[in-house]
């Protein structure tokens, strides 16, 4: 019997599209390669308006429901631990390894499932003022985030570059590059759990073609780059990000509360105290 | 009603002695200028020269961030709880010492001796007595051991707030362990100058604390320099877009409180005679030079008139003169510049048709004055509804529901800080939440604490100062 080879699509707004440019890009694993949708600013633009979108559905949800719906992406990864172990073997690592990967990603995600209604019990804080006020710092969350993804072969390395910003109620733009197949594989299991559209889209491409719009976008809050950036990248974002004065974190902490800080705005809220 | 008349209640300024030339302070010690340029920092009030102080260039510059990373050298190995010490020893010192800086900030800046005894002063001690708590209490902060300061930050701060604008940025930095060079605004760097001196007195080691005179060159020289591990700045959008700008290839620390538009939001619930105060205070506090002010005035459309009315008559009580009297409410503007500015932009709202009123009272015939000023009818498309003016100016708009409050308030491009006036408490949490707003002040306006965050959305900047938020501003944090 002839074997079906999958097609990967970008996962924009719920749905899997193509690059509406129809370009694409190769990705050679160990026994197949894939054709990958080449990103295009036509295709970035429609995903920066779906994440509007996104995030104020996410953030219509309790944070006891939000929990739940990260916690429901462990339970859509393990049910399908066989297929991504596959899919990890054929990058390149072991068996054992790929397993221990998934083990992680899974235990990662589990923690950040259950930060999403925690988190600002953590970071946020009455303030002692000095006279009659009651003074608190409210934590929200930053807005619509764009994230670089790394090129390391890990699901759980994946994970740690949108779960920060999302479990804390940001929508997030998620991009890949060399890796971009076990996003866009990921991508099933994000559908299957319930996120509401556009709160993550995950897509692929080259960053080096998009980076100078997304930078300039002024309906993106924020960039994050887990990825190392070269000099001249690094230049053109900060330059470009300063017109609309845009959030910019190069190699944020992906572990622990940390992970989270950057994409928190504080709004501290003054009211007397009196009779 | 007509004003009450008040006997001159004059500050004496004997107790300041201010010296004719100064240097920069830099590896402990003041020094001549490399630049060998000067230039004249004059009372806004008199329009008389000061002194003359030094503008750094890039050699002044060089040695000083070259004495800040000896610096960190030894603050680095200074343990937390003797970086503490040092700062107490600066609260301390700061108190005693206050009534000299308010008088010397009332000659500089231009402000009413009341505010800068009174609220500057006060708020600067209580700065560097907090952020000392914190130096050797890093490690619980934020739940992680994983902490470590920059290195050498360099500074830059406005002219509205000097001292405590220095306080707010010196205290958490030298707290977390970070030396510092600080670039003092043009017009007022002589508080800044006299600080320098506690610094020697306290025996703060050297290089810890630097300060470089001068203008906007100097500023872009620190700005630039390679040497440079945080920017930390505190001033209008566009310099904070020019230095995001030319942060550049570098992967270094910025923390931008920039400029702001606030909305005062009054709901026909509201108690309108302490809204009305609030907003007096929200816009007049400091002559209108402050980021945060409350200068778009929103009013729910059935309480205009009244609000109005009372607003016009409270204003008219407002004494406008010399900032050394006591009874003065509103002092000079810091700068012919910025008198020009406010005089345009206020003209330009003339223009577009905005109703304005401004108090009656007799100026000062030296200095730069201007006059508590209200604008009505005015449509939200215009300049003097969206630009910030830093001047004592207020712009009212008008409003229906609470929704279409949410939205007037919200289109901008700043989000530093709003006002909410209403008698009812879920109203105030209803609307906080909508507010893209980084500081919000719900039945009061301009209340500031060390303790409490301070900073803003969207293009007001990013990061905190005050409170533990404000430690994460000089702080790298893993795990």
């Amino acid at each position: 019997m002839t074997e079906i080879k999958k097609t990967y699509k970008n996962y924009v707004d719920g749905k899997y599209v193509r690059s509406e440019s129809g370009k694409t890009y190769t990705i050679e694993l160990k026994s197949e390669s894939y054709e990958l949708p080449l990103t295009s600013k036509k295709d970035l633009r429609d995903a920066v308006t779906s994440s509007k979108k996104g995030f104020d559905s996410w953030n219509k949800l309790s944070q006891y429901n939000r929990t739940q719906i990260i916690y429901r992406l462990s339970e859509m990864i393990e049910g399908n631990r066989d297929s991504y172990v596959e899919l990890l073997v054929d990058h390149g690592l072991t068996k054992s390894t790929a397993n221990k990967d998934i083990d992680n990603a899974i235990n990662t995600i589990v923690w950040y499932a259950g930060l999403a209604d925690k988190w600002e019990q953590l970071t946020g804080n009455l303030n002692p003022v000095d006279g009659e006020f009651f003074n608190i710092s409210h934590q929200e969350p930053l807005g619509v985030v764009f994230t670089l993804n790394s090129d390391e072969v890990s699901i759980d390395k994946l994970i740690r570059s949108f779960l920060p910003s999302l479990s804390i109620g940001c929508s997030v733009i998620s991009f890949s590059e060399k890796n971009a197949v076990l996003s866009l594989k990921l991508a099933e299991d994000v559908n299957n759990s319930d996120l509401p559209s556009g709160s993550l889209n995950l897509l692929s491409g080259d960053f080096t073609k998009v980076f100078d719009d997304i930078s300039r976008h002024v309906e993106i809050n924020a960039l994050a780059s887990y990825k190392k950036l070269n000099k001249e990248s690094l230049k053109t974002i900060n330059e470009n990000a300063s017109t609309s004065v845009k959030r910019i974190f190069h190699l944020p902490s992906e572990d622990g509360l940390s992970s989270i800080l950057p994409f928190i705005e504080t709004k501290t809220v003054w009211h007397p105290k009196g009779r | 009603m007509d004003k009450w008349e008040y006997s001159e209640s004059i500050e004496s300024d004997s107790i300041v002695s201010i010296q004719s030339k100064y240097g920069h302070f830099i590896d402990g010690k003041f020094s001549t200028p490399n630049s060998k340029k000067y230039l004249k920092t004059v009372s806004p009030s008199t329009e008389e020269v000061l002194a003359s102080i030094s503008v750094g260039n890039k050699n002044d510059v060089d040695s000083a961030v070259n004495s800040a990373k000896e610096g960190f050298k030894i603050w680095s190995k200074t343990s937390p709880s003797e970086r503490a010490k040092y700062l107490y020893k600066l609260a301390r010192l700061i108190q005693e010492r206050s009534r000299e800086f308010a008088v010397l900030e009332s000659m500089d800046g231009g402000k009413p001796i009341k505010e800068s005894r009174d609220f500057d002063l006060p708020q600067v001690a209580a700065n560097f007595f907090y952020f000392a708590g914190w130096a050797d209490k890093l490690d619980i902060s934020w739940g992680t051991k994983e902490i470590k300061p920059y290195g050498v930050v360099g500074q830059i701060i406005p002219w509205n707030f000097p001292l405590l604008m220095l306080a707010w940025k010196v205290a958490p930095a030298l707290a977390t362990g970070n030396t510092v060079v600080l670039k003092p605004a043009e017009t007022t760097p002589l508080t800044a100058l006299l600080f320098a001196e506690l610094c020697e007195e306290v025996g703060l080691p050297k290089g810890v604390f630097n300060l470089v005179t001068g203008d906007g060159t100097t500023g872009s020289e620190l700005v630039n320099h390679e040497g440079i591990s945080k920017i930390a700045f505190t001033g209008s959008t566009s310099v904070g877009k020019y230095i995001q700008n030319a942060v550049g290839e570098r992967d270094i620390g910025l923390t931008l409180e920039l400029g702001g538009k606030a909305a005062n939001i009054v709901y026909n619930d509201a108690a309108l005679d302490q809204a009305v105060e609030g907003v007096v205070n929200g816009i007049f506090f400091n002559q209108g030079h402050v980021c945060c002010a409350g200068s778009r005035l929103l009013l729910q459309e059935d309480i205009h008139d009244e609000f109005i009315n009372k607003l016009e008559k409270r204003m008219q009580t407002l004494r406008v003169g010399n900032p050394l009297d006591k009874n003065t409410d509103i002092g000079a503007i810091n700068s012919k510049e910025q008198l020009d500015k406010i005089t345009s932009l206020v003209n330009e709202g003339v223009n577009d048709g905005g109703e304005l009123f401004q108090i009656e009272c007799a100026l000062p015939s030296e200095g730069y004055w201007y006059r508590p000023s209200l604008f009505t009818n005015v449509q939200p498309s215009y300049n003097i509804a969206r630009e910030e003016i830093f001047g004592p100016v207020l712009t009212t708009l008008t409003f229906r529901t609470p929704e279409e409050a949410v939205e007037i308030a919200n289109n901008t491009e700043y989000g530093l800080s709003a006002g909410v006036w209403t008698e009812k408490g879920s109203k105030i949490l209803w609307t906080a939440d909508r507010l893209d707003a980084g500081v919000i002040w719900a039945n009061t306006f301009n209340k500031f604490d060390p303790s409490s965050p301070f900073g803003g959305y969207k293009e007001s900047g990013f990061g905190r100062e005050g409170g533990r938020h404000g430690l994460l501003s000089y702080l790298k944090v893993r795990s």
